[in-house]
C-alpha cells in the first residue's frame, strides 16, 4: 500500500468538475484509491463521495492506494492535484 | 387573455401551445412497499439510472458548438454522479431497510446528501447541492416514466409547443430543443444565465425571469412569446394574435429592408460622417454586431465574465475573451468592470450586507480601485488584447479627477510590469471615461482635458440627474430622457469634447432609440454606440437627416418648459422628410 498527504491547491476546491476529472483518472487504475479528510473518507472512483469530502483550497487530504498499480496511480493523482486540475488558479 | 412580463432572450416571436413541464425538484409521496416487491423496485432503479446516464450522455453530444464550455463539463459531471456506485448502493440500502419504493428511497437519500452539503462552510462547494438535487430529480423522473406515472415528458415532438417551466437546466434546454420546441418561458434566469445564452446560440425565442408568473400559464393554452419585448401573452384574443403575426412579419420585412443599407456609409444628407458602433456583452453578440455592419464596438461590457461564478476570471480567460472580440471587430472600447448596484458578482450571493442605496455605493470604478488585484488583472488582459487591434479602455462612473489619476497610475504600473515580464502588450491604449455622474457632466471641460475620449452613459446619467430609480415601478414615470436638465448635460459634454478635440460617443439606450437620433445629431453627437439589433434603424435615420437642418430644433426642445410639448416637438423633428427641402420651415 502507498499513502501520503496531498494538498488541494486549486482555488475552487474539489467541486463537481474537478472531482469529475479525478474520478476519470482514478477509474483508469485497478488499485483501490481512497481520499481521507479527517473523519470523512471517499472512494476516488465515485464523484459523490469526493464532493462530500468538502475539500476546499488548502485542505490536506490523505491519499491511500492499495493494489497492483499503486505506484503509478499515486504519482498520477499527485500530479493532478499539483496541476490544480488544469484550472487557472 | 393574460399578459406576463419578463426578460426576452434569443430571437423572434413564437406562437404555440403551452407545454407545462415540472423540471423543478420532483416530489413523490412516501410509499411503503411489500417485501416481496422490493427486488422489482431495485431493478427499476437500475434501469432508471442506466437510462438517465444514457440520456445525459446523448445530451452532452448535442450541446451546440458555440455554447460555453462549462455546460458540457457540467453534463459530464452529472453523468458521473448518476453512475456513482455509492449513490446506487445507498439508495438500494434505503429501499430494503425502510421497505419503500425506489422514488421514496431516492428522496430520502437526496435529503441526506443535501444536509451534508448544506453543512459545508465553503459557499461554492455548498452550492453544489443544486447539482445533486438536479441529478436525483432526473433519475426520479425517469423512474416515474418507467412506472407510467409521468407521461408528460415523453420523447414527444414539440414543434407545435412552447415549453413552460419553473426552471430549465442546460440539459433540459438542449433536449427540448432537439424535440424542436418553438420557444420557452421560465420563472428563473436572467439575460446572462446559462439558459439565456443557450437560447441565443440556439436562435429560438424565450422569455426568462417571470418570477413565479409561469403558474398562470395552463398546460395546453395558446401562448405567444415575444423575445423583443419580453412579453408572454396567454390565450391572446383574435386581435392580439393578428397584431403579433403582423408584427412578426413587420420585423422580418424591416429586417430585410434594413439589411440593404448595411454596407453603405453612414453619412448624413449634408455629408457628415457618423460612426455607428455596437454595444456588446456576450461573445455570441459578436455575430449580431458584425451582421449589423457596425464599424466597431463602442461599449464592450465585461461584467458577464464576472457574474454567476464564485471566483473572478483569470487573466488568461479575460485575455482570451477580449482578444476574440478585438480580432472579430478590430475597433473595440472595453469598459472595465461595472459591478455593484444592480449587478453584483456571483448574483449577490456573496454579499454579506446590503447597501441601503447601492446605486450610490461602491460600484464600478470605486469597486475596482478597492479591489486592486482584480483591477490589475483586468487591465493586464486589456493591454495584452490591445496588440490585436484598436483597443480603447473605458472607465465607468468617474466622479472626480483623483479617481482618474489613480486609474492612470494603475495602468502605467501594469504596462511597466508587462514590459518587465516581457509579455507582449500595447502600452498606448487610450483611456476614456464614462460621463454618467452629473458631477462629471457638469465638469466635462475638466474631464475632457484629462481623458482621451468621453462616452455619455445616458441610463445612469438620467437616473442620477432626476433622482429616480428606473427599476422602481412607482417612480418609473418620471424617467424622461428629454428633461431639459438631461439634454443640457448631454449637450454640455458634447461641447466640452469638441472644445478640447476629444471624441465623444453616447452609449446609453438613447443611442439605440431612433426617435432620438436626429435630436442627438443636432446636438453635435457624431459617435453612437448601441444595441446592434437597432443599429440599422438608426443608420436609416442618419442617412435621411441633415445636421444643418435639425440643429435648429435643439435649443427649441431644450428650452421648452412643457414635457408634452417637448415630445410634440421631437415628433415634428422626426416627421420632417428632409429629402423634401421645403420642409425646413419650422412650425
Amino acid at each position: 500500500m502507498k499513502s501520503g498527504n496531498i494538498q488541494v491547491s486549486n482555488k475552487l476546491g474539489l467541486h463537481a468538475r474537478s472531482a469529475a476529472q479525478l474520478v476519470r483518472v482514478a477509474s483508469g487504475f485497478e488499485s483501490e484509491i481512497k481520499l481521507i479528510n479527517g473523519a470523512k473518507s471517499a472512494n476516488a472512483k465515485g464523484i459523490m463521495g469526493l464532493m462530500m469530502l468538502a475539500a476546499t483550497q488548502g485542505t490536506e487530504l490523505e491519499l491511500r492506494i492499495d493494489g497492483p498499480d499503486e505506484t503509478i496511480a499515486y504519482e498520477t493523482i499527485r500530479q493532478l492535484f499539483e496541476s490544480r486540475f488544469g484550472e487557472d488558479e | 387573455m393574460i399578459l406576463l412580463q419578463g426578460s426576452g432572450v434569443g430571437a423572434g416571436i413564437a406562437i404555440g401551445t403551452a407545454f407545462v413541464t415540472d423540471t423543478a425538484a420532483v416530489e413523490s409521496s412516501f410509499e411503503v412497499i411489500e417485501h416481496d416487491r422490493l427486488t422489482t423496485e431495485v431493478e427499476l432503479l437500475d434501469l432508471a439510472l442506466k437510462r438517465t446516464a444514457e440520456t445525459l450522455r446523448k445530451t452532452r453530444t448535442e450541446v451546440p458548438e458555440d455554447a460555453p464550455h462549462e455546460i458540457a463539463a457540467f453534463l459530464e459531471a452529472h453523468v458521473l454522479m448518476v453512475e456513482d456506485e455509492t449513490l446506487r448502493e445507498e439508495t438500494v440500502n434505503i429501499v430494503y431497510r425502510e421497505s419503500v419504493s425506489a422514488e421514496t428511497a431516492l428522496m430520502i437519500h437526496r435529503d441526506d446528501l443535501i444536509k451534508v452539503f448544506e453543512s459545508m462552510e465553503d459557499e461554492y462547494l455548498r452550492s453544489k447541492k443544486d447539482d445533486v438535487s438536479q441529478v436525483i430529480s432526473q433519475i426520479h423522473r425517469q423512474l416515474l416514466v418507467l412506472k407510467g406515472e409521468d407521461d408528460k415528458r415523453t420523447e414527444q415532438d414539440l414543434s407545435e409547443y412552447i415549453v413552460v417551466a419553473h426552471e430549465l437546466t442546460p440539459a433540459d434546454t438542449v433536449s427540448f430543443t432537439n424535440l424542436k420546441m418553438r420557444a420557452f418561458v421560465t420563472d428563473l434566469g436572467s439575460r446572462i444565465s446559462h439558459v439565456a445564452i443557450l437560447a441565443r446560440s440556439l436562435k429560438i425565442p424565450a422569455v426568462v425571469g417571470l418570477h413565479g408568473e409561469v403558474r398562470h400559464i395552463p398546460h395546453g393554452a395558446l401562448v405567444a412569446v415575444d423575445s423583443h419585448t419580453g412579453q408572454v401573452i396567454v390565450n391572446p384574443d383574435e386581435q392580439t394574435l393578428e397584431e403579433l403575426t403582423r408584427r412578426h412579419q413587420e420585423y422580418d420585412r424591416q429586417h430585410q429592408q434594413l439589411l440593404a443599407i448595411r454596407h453603405l456609409n453612414s453619412i448624413t444628407l449634408d455629408e457628415h460622417e457618423i460612426t455607428l458602433l455596437a454595444n456588446v456583452e456576450l461573445p455570441s453578440e459578436i455575430d449580431t454586431a458584425l451582421e449589423s455592419g457596425a464599424s466597431g464596438v463602442g461599449l464592450y461590457r465585461t461584467e458577464y465574465l464576472f457574474m454567476n461564478r464564485a471566483q473572478s476570471p483569470s487573466e488568461e480567460e479575460q485575455y482570451e475573451s477580449y482578444r476574440q472580440v478585438v480580432q472579430a471587430l478590430d475597433n473595440v472600447t472595453i469598459r472595465t468592470l461595472d459591478l455593484g448596484a444592480d449587478k453584483q458578482v456571483d448574483g449577490g450571493r456573496r454579499q454579506g450586507k446590503v447597501a441601503t442605496n447601492p446605486a450610490l455605493g461602491v460600484r464600478a470604478v470605486r469597486f475596482c480601485l478597492r479591489s486592486p488585484d482584480m483591477f490589475r488583472t483586468q487591465l493586464r488582459a486589456i493591454l495584452r488584447a490591445a496588440v490585436y487591434g484598436n483597443v480603447q479602455c473605458m472607465i465607468p462612473m468617474l466622479s472626480n479627477l483623483e479617481e482618474l489619476a489613480q486609474v492612470k497610475a494603475t495602468v502605467a504600473r501594469v504596462a511597466n510590469d508587462l514590459r518587465k515580464e516581457n509579455i507582449e502588450h500595447n502600452s498606448t491604449v487610450p483611456i476614456g471615461g464614462m460621463i454618467e455622474v452629473p458631477a462629471a457632466a457638469i465638469t466635462a471641460d475638466q474631464f475632457a482635458q484629462h481623458l482621451d475620449f468621453l462616452s455619455i452613459g445616458t441610463n445612469d446619467l438620467i437616473q442620477y440627474t432626476l433622482a429616480i430609480d428606473r427599476v422602481d415601478d412607482e417612480v418609473n414615470y418620471l424617467y424622461d430622457p428629454l428633461h431639459p436638465s438631461v439634454l443640457t448635460l448631454v449637450k454640455h459634454t458634447i461641447d466640452a469634447g469638441r472644445k478640447f478635440d476629444k471624441p465623444v460617443s453616447l452609449c446609453g439606450e438613447m443611442a439605440s432609440d431612433s426617435n432620438y437620433t436626429r435630436l442627438l445629431l443636432g446636438m453635435g453627437l457624431r459617435i453612437f454606440s448601441m444595441d446592434p439589433a437597432t443599429l440599422l434603424e438608426v443608420k436609416q435615420v442618419v442617412m435621411s437627416s441633415s445636421v444643418e437642418q435639425v440643429v435648429g430644433y435643439v435649443s427649441e426642445i431644450i428650452n421648452c418648459q412643457n414635457s408634452l410639448k417637448r415630445l410634440e416637438l421631437l415628433e415634428q423633428l422626426n416627421r420632417i422628410d428632409l429629402t423634401d427641402r421645403s420642409a425646413k420651415a419650422f412650425a
